[in-house]
């Protein structure tokens, strides 16, 4: 329930981002609009039971525009110089998380991050198939990924 | 305080464009389609993003710079779930990889 | 020195960079050997016409165009989605078997006579063929 409650407040904060105004009628309406459209999809709530830690979520969102302004220049930088060494590969992430919104996080985030791109999930569900621009060290990838953003998207939602 | 503002807003501009450029340039230059989304993913994002923010910013009022943020967001939630449904569908569909990958474990069993 | 004046040369200089950015990827839009090369360029086109509009914002001061980028970026997503679906579908022509990606193991894999669901199943089953 507070889950749900936060989800519309932060409806209501874009509502109120988008529409340009910070008037209260204006906020009170985002927010009947974000349970609205919650309530739309209402089905896909049953049953999550997810923890909730509004500063490990904060330090998540820090942790990953930081990580996605890194990306940007590595590639960048990658680019612009006369001879790329590149060594591209598909690297076979095992997972620890297991919960859908949990992997879509882990997957964006990866994809996001320097020189990483999530390619596809096993069936299973316990592969996440990435694409490195660098595969020279695949288990110190592997390892970086599980003791980076895995480990504090654990902490953010458990 | 508008010369500082401006300043911001021309080196955002200039750093936007040059990320953008150097995106297209790594499009351009890549070997093949996944190292391709790795260009125009990340740095094709942040550049454009950068110049939405620096419109907002310019626009000195509250509405622009928060409607240019919201798209900002927007666009750094898409982009990886775009290059990601490119990427699957290429590789399920059988295009691939260039010649200089040096490995594939999604082609290898998966250890257990 | 108004901020006016520090700011039009800096727009002016990114639209030029996002010109040749531009012919870049219009480049890659056209000789791209596949589908997929294209669609990635199609996509880029759309990051690109978004900070030209948002630099069109800043020169004109018409803050319109900021709202315009934003829903042009909505449309790209979509347009990038469904060309993915396709993909997915379709799976790959027979001519676009190209020569200059070889997989490194490349053995003979015909990926174009096969149906996507046909393939992902015998990529479960083929277990240690490699």
């Amino acid at each position: 329930m507070t889950v749900l409650m936060f989800t519309a407040v932060v409806f209501s904060i874009v509502w109120a981002a988008i529409t340009g105004s910070l008037s209260p009628l204006n906020l009170v309406l985002g927010f009947l609009l974000g349970l609205l459209s919650l309530w739309f999809i209402r089905r896909d709530f049953r049953g999550s039971r997810t923890a909730f830690r509004p500063l490990r979520l904060l330090s998540l969102a820090v942790l990953f525009v930081k990580e996605l302004a890194l990306s940007a220049w590595r590639v960048a930088v990658l680019v612009a110089r006369p001879r790329m060494d590149l060594k591209p590969g598909i690297l076979a992430f095992p997972l620890t998380v297991d919960r859908d919104i949990e992997i879509t996080l882990l997957a964006n985030l990866i994809t996001l991050t320097p020189g990483t791109l999530s390619v596809d999930v096993s069936e299973d569900r316990r592969f996440l198939y990435v694409h490195a621009l660098d595969c020279s060290d695949p288990v110190g990838t592997k390892r970086d990924i599980a003791a980076g953003f895995e480990r504090k998207i654990l902490e953010a939602l458990r | 305080m508008e010369i500082l503002l401006a300043l911001v807003v021309a080196a955002m501009l200039v750093s936007g464009g040059i990320f953008t450029f150097l995106a297209a340039v790594g499009v351009v230059r890549l070997p093949d389609v996944y190292t391709r989304m790795h260009a125009a993913s990340k740095a094709g994002t942040v550049g454009s993003g950068l110049m939405l923010i620096a419109a907002g910013l310019y626009a000195g009022e509250f509405a622009t710079l928060a409607r240019a943020f919201a798209g900002f967001v927007f666009f750094i939630l898409t982009a990886p779930v775009a290059a990601h449904l490119v990427a699957k569908a290429a590789h399920q569909a059988g295009y691939r990889l260039s010649r200089r990958t040096v490995c594939d474990e999604m082609r290898l069993p998966p250890k257990k | 020195m108004t901020a006016h004046a520090i700011v039009q040369p800096a727009a002016t200089f990114a639209l030029f960079l996002m010109c040749l950015a531009f012919f870049l990827t219009a480049y890659r839009v056209i000789t791209g050997p596949t589908l997929p090369d294209r669609i990635v360029a199609l996509d880029m086109l759309v990051a690109i016409a978004i900070g030209f509009l948002a630099v069109v914002a800043i020169k004109t001061g018409f803050n319109l165009y900021v709202d315009i980028a934003i829903a042009l970026g909505l449309v790209g997503f979509l347009a990038t989605v469904a060309f993915a679906r396709f993909v997915l579908t379709q799976g790959m022509p027979e001519d676009e078997k190209d020569p200059m990606a070889a997989s490194p193991r490349a053995g003979s894999r015909r990926a174009g006579e096969r149906s996507v669901a046909q393939r992902t199943a015998r990529r479960k089953t083929r277990g240690r063929a490699r």
